[in-house]
Order: structure tokens, then C-alpha cells, then sequence
């Protein structure tokens, strides 16, 4: 029981973090077909800007430093959009993956300059200090902060895309973009709205985790890797796809550390490769047009 | 005459290469006060390795070839050490290794040109064995280990069980992790280790890797009920500020605070220079660039198969004393400390460090084993 | 039905010429600028031949280094410029090329000789087991199944701790005492290299080289000539993991070392980094890209802590504005018609069945 309960809270903890990282990704990817390399930088300057914010105080300016650290990285993200991803949105992935991974390297370097190389840290909001015993099992009682958000940023994403004419547009730019701009929609506006809501997800999740990690140059290539295992395990531009991703590969890594240590890592891979041999578009994905 | 330090600037160990650099800068800049070496002004330079062996390689031969070093000052890492080693051995240039500890560096790839001023991880773990089997007194304890997935951390931890089996320590050993080196999320490793939640756990962990551990482990309250065996050194300590773990066992290569008065000279002389108290590897750069000096004094040569044999078997005066290297393998006789970590600041430093009366030296012969 | 195919496609074939030639030539017709070119290439040799006489230890050791990535990108550059095939698990037989020296070496005293021919067919066999299962994916999908694949091994190769060494890597002295000395060490890396160049050129400008070439513009319509073009991209995918399993063997003589690093996806990211910024349309660009992207690593980072900024600007300029790389700067060729024909790559990749009136498409030509 008690390392039932233990493995729950840690694979709902893990899956949460990863299903906001990820649901940005697949989100710009859905609507806008670009592959964006640059989506772990922000997440790191999520964090950055996080640990600079909150510094080491606990309580309210928590809060305010998540918040700050969101619009602080989608206000990035706009200069980001209009001086570089405006140019090459007709292009092909390859140019995407080239373009924005450049992007991440400027990005990594200017992090650098900023914050310097040493890890930073940074405490726990008050409500969620020291840890929760449950049946036996002792956790950290931030782990439900994790698990809550990824909840709310879900239903979040639901509601926008089913109940409101933003999330109707993006939806039928997924659909016909061509259709889309004929029914008077300014496309270019749209697309900068979807790419910063995408840069602000992740940077509302890099803000998230910097209590939980040290935070450190390397963390945009580190998340990078797992956001984009997510998101085509779940299907690449499917919202619901990439909680299914983030929960196999929570449970991949989750248990993965349990029974088979010394393999843990290879699971995350393992899977992907069965999924995308199996069904190549992911499981809730459609086919590429 | 140029010498040349091979080691870690960038990523997450590039403060501990900064507190090695500083130790052999400050030792070079006093030879150099005194008259350098042999009557020649001595001349250092630095490369990076970021962490990569092929990167260390590189550097070495730079080092050797176009900086023309007449000897190398090794690295932080014991991959990249061993990386340098190998370089070493090809171009004749004693290598001191003054941070990288792992056994296997007098063993697989050692040369006569490999020499070692700090405890290896034979000594080190074993060193804090001691400690555990005299607190445990004989009754049942379980074990967990944490170390970073590389050379070091495996052969730091078998030497820790190694170590215990030989004390007849009554352990039942029931976690072992091994997170990579400069992991940022442990907390799947880390929460298996919560869930057995064992009397002691040694952790092999150190830098910026330790200090996420003991952050981390205290969201868990893991230090209430878990003994934590570790290395906490100088910088470590100051970046955990009010979050220090009272009441854990630090195993220490250098503690300038339980070495006597003399290294208190270096002491004063590093705070005057940098402003802090010198981290533990800051007296190790400088004890290496000493023994270094005194091997070439004892040659009368700056060769480096000369010096390499007048060090071997030397005893060297140093700021913590003479120390002998062993001539088999080139290990310096010096032992290894344990103490235990205090949240309040000790009367002579202002600092917390050691609980007072805490400190116990294990000595060179307890420790190592024979060769 | 096979002549005129053959006639449309050496005229694609045009598209892929060393730099150091003077633009598009026809090998059959123009011995005058054939052996302009041969001169060229002759000409890099000796120049690369003296450096490695001249120059100081340091800047030697990046030439060598510089090689080994070239000999890698040339041999990524087959799937990428020529197959089309973008792949981000080049990085997994590149390592699998150095960790066969290295664990040859550990377990079983293998002679480094020997692991210089067996790691191209051990890379091979790898990529033909793993180019079976990613080729059925097209375009986005096939890149995320290579990089899966690299990081796979990567991750093997830092767990597998008891045959690997994990992190920490293979190190030691693996190899033979005639590779010790920097010089000898480096003329052995060029003549491999080179070496490793020819054959490859010769590769692509073989009937199947012209084949793969052709699938990449076209793939629907050489399926309806009846060409396999499953089986050409897989021997391709093999092709290029044995050549790059090679290069792997060549960085160790560099390295003297193999670490999991090697197998990152960060290091595939690189290859396509050199050969974007070199020119995939060329069949050098790749090797000046290898040079430019390993001295620039090299000197930025002892000079500036900012040399991930300036990579990252010359690949974000080069992608936005010149997408034939540097080595087009070095065509004479007019900057539009440049521009003409990665906008036929383009338009190709996005939707492949409707033909485009761009002119230096070959359509109306076919039979």
C-alpha cells in the first residue's frame, strides 16, 4: 500500500509536469505544424526568470514569480514569433527543427550572460513546505502542487479550445488555414497567439518545477527530448494524446526506477519506438497531411 | 616554465574547478614571490575540459605540446583523469591528480607518471565506515547507498561496502541509486530511496549535485529518520545556509578546520586574497603544486621522467606537513576526516561546520590498503 | 524507358558538385572544367598534406579532429542532401563506430587495425536493423524515429555500466604505437578520410546514387517506374551508418577515448548542423561545414564564453537566407537560382504528388 500510494503520487507528479511542457509543444504543432526545438528554452527561461523573481523567499511571491515568469516568456516569445518563425512557417520540418534549434543555442547563450553557470534554487510556496503522510507513505506535499496544476492547465486547454472563438479559430486553422483566413481571421495574429500560448505553457511549467530541480544551463536540452517522446507517444498535435504520453511515460520512469534501475532510461525510448512502429502518426494523432 | 591545469570551468562543476584554480594560482604566485622553482618564474595555464574525455585529451596534449607544460595538474572528474592520464604516460609529464580520486586511476590506467595527493575511493569510504561500525556498535543497521553514475560513484560505493564487510559491520543493504552526474530532477531516484527509508545512507555525491540531494530530501523529512554519510565541504555548506542537515556525517579530504595550526598561514593568506574561507580543493591545488616544486628541486631538472622518480618514495614539505608519496603507487600517506555537520556557526570561523568535539582523523594506515 | 531516365538524371546530377569546381559541369562533356576540378581537389590535398607538416600541435589536432566530423558529415549528407532523408540518429553508428575500437580494445585486446574494419560493418548491420523499421515513417516521423533510436544506444551505452563503463567511458591506450605521434596520427585520419570521400563520391554518382537522388524530388513517380525506392533509401541508410561508423573509428584516433556523449542526439544535431551550414547541395559543402563548425568551436570557446550565440546566429542566417550554405557563397552560381531549387525541395517535401512550374525541375523531360 504504502509504495503503492508512494508510485501513484509519483507518477502523477512526473506525468504532471511533462503534460504542460508538452501540451504547449503539440498545441503549436497542431495548430501551426511547426516543430519547435526552442520550446526547452522556454521552459528554461521559465525557470530562469522564476528563481530570480521568488528568489529564496517563500509564500505569496511564489505565486507572483510563476506568474512573472509566465508573461515574462511569452512576451519573449512574441519577439521570438514576429522576427524568425513569421519567416519560415511555409516551410518544411527541416527548416523548423534547424531554426528553432538555432534560436535555443542563442537562447542557452544569452541565459548563460544572465544568470551564469552555477545552479539556483529555489523554495517551496509555504502551503506545500516538507512533506505529507498518507496510508504510511510520506511524500513531498508539493507533488500535489504538481499534480493540481496539470489538472487545471488540462482543463484549461479544453475550455479554451471548446468555448471560446480564439480556440474555435484554432481549431479550424488545424483544420483548413486557407478556409480560415477567407472567414476574415488575420492567420498571422492567430499564429502569434497560438506560439505565445505554447512559450507560456512551457514556461509556466519550467516556473513550476524550479522548487522540485536545481535549476541550471542544460535544462532546455534535458526537457526538450522527453516533451518531444510525449508528445508523439500521444500523437503530435493532440492535447489529450500528450496527458496519455506524459502518464506512460511517468509510469515508464516511475517504475522504471522501482524494478529495473539499471534500465530505467531506456523504457522512455522503448516505447516511443514500439508506438511510432506501430502507429506511425502516435496514439491519438492523425495522420501528417 | 609553464605547468598546466587541465580541468573543469563550464557547467555544473565549474565552481569546484574555480576553488581548484585558485589554490594552484595562489601557490604558484608564492613559489614565484620566493624565487620560483630551480631560480625560474613559474608560469600557469588553464584549459577547460568541460567535463569530456575527448576534451581532456585535447587539452592535455595542448598543455604539454604547445603550452610546453612541464607538468599537468589533473582534473575534476576521474573519467577525464584517467583520459589525461593516458596523455601523461605518452609524452612523459607527471600528472598530480588533486581532485579525481577514483582507485582504478593507480590501478587501470596508472603510470609512473600518475601521482595522487588525495585520499582515493579505497580510503575515503572506508574512512567513513570506521566511523559507522564504532556509532553502530555492532547492532543490525540497513543501508542505502546515492552516488552519481560514473567510475567514481560505483567504485566510491563498493568501497564503502567493501569496507563495512571488512569491519563486520551487521548492514543489510537495501537501496542502491545511481542518478548521472549533474542530474537536476532526482526525484525518481530519490523518492525509492524515502520508501525503504534506511538507517544510513551513504551518498558519493558532491558540488551542486549533493546540495539538490539534500534539498530534495529534506521536502521528504527524509533527514529525520535517515542518517546521511556524505561529502560536505566548504562550498556546499555555504550554499546550503540555514538548510545544513544537523546531526549528518561529512567525510572530508581537507578540512582546513581540524588540521591544525599548520595550515593556518594558508588559511589567512587565502581570506586576505579571496575574501572566503579556502574550499578543500583551493589546500589541495596548492599542496599538489608544492609536491610538484619539491620534485623538481629534488631532480635539480624540470624533465618529467626525473621528477616523476625523485617523487616517488619523496617525503615533501607541505602547509599541512611533510607527506610521503608511497613509491608503488604514487599515493600520498594522508588521511581522510569525518566529522559531524552543526547548523550553528562555529566559534573560530563564524561559519557552521563541525559539531565541536565531532572531528576524528582516520589515518593513512587504518584506511588504505597495501600495495 | 531506361535511357531517357538516365539523361534526365545526370542532369540532376549537376546539382551536386565539389565547390571547388567552377558551378554545374558535365563530367562526360567538359574535360576542361573536369580537370579544373580534379585540380581543385588535388590542390586541397596537398594543402591539407603540408599543413599537416607545418602547422603547430594544437592547430593539428583540430584539423584531425575536423576531419573525422567531416568524413561524418559527407557521410550524413547522403541521407540528408542526397536521399532526402533527414535523420537525427547519425550520432548512434558514429558511436558505435568508436565504441568497437574502445570495447574491442577492453574485453578482447582487439587490434585497433582490425575494429577499423570491422565498426563499418557492424554500423552497417545496425542501420540496416534500424533503417527497416524507421523508413516505413516519412519526412517529421522518420526523424523522430532515428533520433529515438540514437538515443537508445545512447542511453545503453551510459547504463550498460559493467561492459560500457557507463559515463565515464572507454580510456586508454587503444591504440597502436604508429598512431601515437600527432603527425603520423593525422596523416592517417586524412587518407582515411579521403579515402572515405571517394568512395562515397563515386557512391552518388553510381546509377543508385542518381536513383536516390531522384526519390528524394520525386518519390511517387520513380515508384511508378518501378524503382524500389524502399530498398535504395535502405541501403542508403546502411551506406551512410557504415561510413559514419568509420568516422566514429577516426575520432578515436583524435579522442583516444569513446563516452556516451558520442551517441547523444545533440551530436546528430551537429552533423546536420555542418551540413546545413556547409551546403547539403554540395558534395563538400559538408566537410567545409565540419571544418568551419570545429574551429569555430574550437576558437570561440577559448576566446569568448558566447560561442553557442554565434552558432546559433550563423545557422539561424544561413537557414533564413542562404539554404545552400556556405559553399554556395563559393558557387558563382546566381543567388536566385539557388533559392529556385530549395524552393522545388520545399514545395517537393510539403506535398510531393503535384508538380510545381519551377523550371529546374525536370518534369516535362519524363517519358
Amino acid at each position: 500500500m504504502r509504495t503503492l500510494i508512494l508510485d501513484v503520487v509519483g507518477i502523477l507528479a512526473t506525468a504532471g509536469s511533462l503534460f504542460i511542457v508538452s501540451s504547449g509543444l503539440t498545441l503549436v504543432f497542431g495548430a501551426m505544424r511547426l516543430i519547435n526545438v526552442a520550446h526547452g528554452s522556454f521552459y528554461m527561461l521559465g525557470a530562469f526568470v522564476m528563481t530570480t523573481v521568488a528568489a529564496n523567499s517563500a509564500g505569496a511571491r511564489f505565486w507572483v514569480a510563476v506568474a512573472a515568469a509566465t508573461v515574462v516568456v511569452a512576451v519573449l516569445s512574441v519577439v521570438v514569433e514576429v522576427s524568425v518563425m513569421r519567416r519560415i512557417y511555409a516551410s518544411d520540418h527541416l527548416t523548423h527543427l534547424l531554426a528553432t534549434f538555432a534560436v535555443s543555442l542563442i537562447v542557452a547563450d544569452l541565459a548563460l550572460r544572465v544568470w551564469g553557470s552555477g545552479g539556483r534554487s529555489v523554495r517551496e510556496p509555504s502551503v506545500a513546505t516538507g512533506a505529507v503522510s498518507l496510508g504510511g507513505a510520506t511524500f513531498p506535499a508539493y507533488d500535489l502542487v504538481l499534480i493540481a496544476a496539470a489538472f487545471a492547465v488540462g482543463l484549461g486547454l479544453w475550455l479554451l479550445l471548446t468555448r471560446t472563438p480564439f480556440g474555435w479559430r484554432i481549431r479550424a486553422a488545424v483544420d483548413d488555414p486557407e478556409l480560415l483566413s477567407c472567414t476574415g481571421t488575420r492567420l498571422s495574429l492567430l499564429r502569434t497567439g497560438v506560439f505565445m500560448l505554447g512559450a507560456a505553457l512551457a514556461a509556466f511549467a519550467g516556473a513550476l518545477v524550479s522548487p522540485q530541480v536545481t535549476v541550471a544551463p542544460g535544462m532546455d536540452t534535458a526537457i526538450i527530448v522527453s516533451a518531444f517522446i510525449v508528445a508523439v507517444i500521444g500523437g503530435l498535435g493532440s492535447i489529450p494524446g500528450a496527458a496519455l504520453g506524459a502518464l506512460i511515460i511517468g509510469v515508464a520512469e516511475t517504475l522504471g526506477a522501482s524494478y529495473a534501475p539499471s534500465w530505467s532510461s531506456s523504457f522512455m525510448y522503448l516505447a516511443m519506438i514500439a508506438v511510432l512502429v506501430m502507429l506511425p502518426s502516435g496514439l491519438l494523432g492523425r495522420a501528417e497531411r | 616554465m609553464t605547468v598546466g591545469l587541465a580541468t573543469t570551468l563550464s557547467g555544473s562543476l565549474a565552481q569546484l574547478g574555480q576553488d581548484a584554480e585558485r589554490g594552484v594560482e595562489l601557490a604558484i604566485a608564492d613559489l614565484n614571490a620566493k624565487g620560483g622553482v630551480l631560480g625560474k618564474q613559474v608560469k600557469l595555464a588553464t584549459e577547460d575540459n568541460q567535463v569530456t574525455p575527448a576534451t581532456g585529451t585535447a587539452n592535455a596534449r595542448s598543455l604539454v605540446l604547445q603550452h610546453k607544460a612541464v607538468a599537468l595538474f589533473g582534473p575534476i572528474s576521474s573519467a577525464v583523469a584517467a583520459a589525461e592520464q593516458t596523455v601523461a604516460a605518452q609524452y612523459k609529464v607527471p600528472l598530480i591528480d588533486f581532485m579525481a580520486n577514483d582507485a582504478g586511476l593507480q590501478t587501470k590506467t596508472f603510470s609512473k607518471y600518475s601521482l595522487q595527493v588525495v585520499p582515493n575511493t579505497t580510503m575515503e569510504p572506508r574512512a567513513a565506515a570506521d566511523y559507522l561500525a564504532t556509532k553502530s556498535a555492532g547492532k543490525p543497521i540497513t543501508i542505502g547507498t546515492f552516488a552519481p553514475d560514473y567510475s567514481f560513484g560505483h567504485d566510491s560505493v563498493s568501497g564503502f561496502i567493501d569496507a563495512l564487510n571488512a569491519l563486520h559491520v551487521n548492514y543489510k543493504l537495501v537501496n542502491q541509486q545511481y542518478p548521472p552526474l549533474g542530474e537536476t530532477n532526482i526525484a525518481p531516484f530519490l523518492s525509492k530511496l524515502v520508501a525503504v527509508a534506511p538507517d544510513y545512507v551513504y551518498n558519493a555525491q558532491y558540488g551542486n549535485d549533493l546540495v539538490t540531494f539534500t534539498k530534495q530530501a529534506q521536502k521528504y523529512n527524509f533527514f529525520d529518520k535517515t542518517t546521511v554519510i556524505a561529502m560536505y565541504g566548504v562550498q556546499e555548506l555555504g550554499e546550503l545556509g540555514d538548510q545544513i542537515p544537523a546531526g549528518t556525517i561529512d567525510f572530508n579530504r581537507a578540512p582546513f578546520w581540524v588540521m591544525g595550526d599548520t595550515v593556518t598561514p594558508f588559511v589567512n593568506e587565502y581570506k586576505a586574497k579571496y575574501g572566503q574561507l579556502p574550499p578543500e580543493w583551493s589546500l589541495l591545488g596548492y599542496t599538489a603544486v608544492q609536491t610538484w616544486a619539491a620534485g623538481a628541486k629534488k631532480a635539480g631538472d624540470f624533465d618529467g621522467t626525473k621528477v616523476a622518480d625523485a617523487l616517488s618514495g619523496a617525503t615533501i614539505p607541505t602547509i599541512r606537513g611533510n607527506i610521503t608519496l608511497r613509491s608503488c603507487d604514487n599515493q600520498a600517506e594522508i588521511p581522510e576526516y569525518v566529522g559531524v555537520l552543526t547548523d550553528t556557526p562555529d566559534q573560530k570561523y563564524g561559519v557552521p561546520l563541525w559539531q565541536p568535539g565531532s572531528a576524528f582523523t582516520a589515518p593513512f594506515d587504518k584506511i588504505s590498503t597495501s600495495c | 524507358m531506361n535511357q531517357p531516365v538516365r539523361t534526365t538524371l545526370q542532369k540532376h546530377s549537376e546539382r551536386l558538385v565539389p565547390f571547388v569546381g567552377r558551378g554545374p559541369v558535365d563530367v562526360h562533356r567538359r574535360p576542361r572544367q573536369v580537370a579544373l576540378r580534379v585540380g581543385g581537389v588535388v590542390a586541397l590535398l596537398v594543402l591539407l598534406l603540408v599543413a599537416g607538416q607545418v602547422l603547430d600541435i594544437a592547430r593539428l589536432l583540430t584539423l584531425e579532429e575536423a576531419l573525422a566530423l567531416a568524413a561524418f558529415a559527407m557521410a550524413s549528407n547522403l541521407l540528408i542532401g542526397y536521399g532526402g532523408l533527414v535523420s537525427f540518429g547519425q550520432a548512434a553508428f558514429f558511436g558505435i563506430g568508436s565504441y568497437t575500437v574502445a570495447l574491442g580494445w577492453l574485453h578482447w585486446q582487439l587490434s585497433f587495425w582490425l575494429a577499423l574494419v570491422i565498426a563499418p560493418l557492424i554500423g552497417g548491420a545496425v542501420a540496416g536493423i534500424i533503417g527497416l523499421l524507421a523508413l516505413r515513417s516519412r519526412r517529421l516521423y522518420f526523424a523522430l524515429l532515428t533520433l529515438a533510436f540514437s538515443q537508445l544506444c545512447y542511453v545503453l551505452a551510459q547504463e550498460r555500466y559493467t561492459f560500457t563503463q557507463g559515463a565515464n567511458g572507454v580510456i586508454g591506450p587503444m591504440l597502436p604505437d604508429s598512431l601515437i605521434d600527432p603527425r603520423h596520427a593525422y596523416l592517417f585520419v586524412l587518407a582515411v578520410a579521403a579515402a572515405a570521400a571517394l568512395v562515397l563520391w563515386k557512391i552518388t554518382t553510381s546509377p543508385f546514387g542518381l536513383v536516390l537522388r531522384a526519390t528524394r524530388e520525386n518519390r511517387e513517380r520513380m515508384q511508378a517506374l518501378g524503382v524500389n525506392v524502399f530498398g535504395h533509401q535502405l541501403l542508403a541508410f546502411v551506406i551512410s551508418g557504415a561510413f559514419c561508423s568509420l568516422a566514429g573509428v577516426l575520432f578515436v584516433v583524435y579522442s583516444q577515448s569513446a563516452y556516451p556523449e558520442l551517441l547523444d542526439w545533440t551530436q546528430s544535431g551537429y552533423a546536420v548542423y555542418m551540413v546545413v551550414i556547409g551546403g547539403m547541395f554540395t558534395f563538400l559543402g559538408p566537410a567545409l561545414g565540419a571544418g568551419v563548425y570545429t574551429f569555430a568551436n574550437q576558437y570561440l570557446a577559448q576566446h569568448t564564453s558566447d560561442w553557442q550565440l554565434i552558432l546559433g546566429l550563423i545557422l539561424l542566417v544561413i537557414v533564413l537566407f542562404r539554404p545552400d550554405g556556405l559553399a554556395g557563397l563559393l558557387s558563382p552560381r546566381p543567388w536566385r537560382s539557388a533559392a529556385r531549387r530549395l524552393q522545388a525541395r520545399f514545395g517537393q517535401q510539403e506535398d510531393s504528388t503535384t508538380d510545381t512550374t519551377d523550371p529546374d525541375r525536370t518534369t516535362g523531360e519524363l517519358p
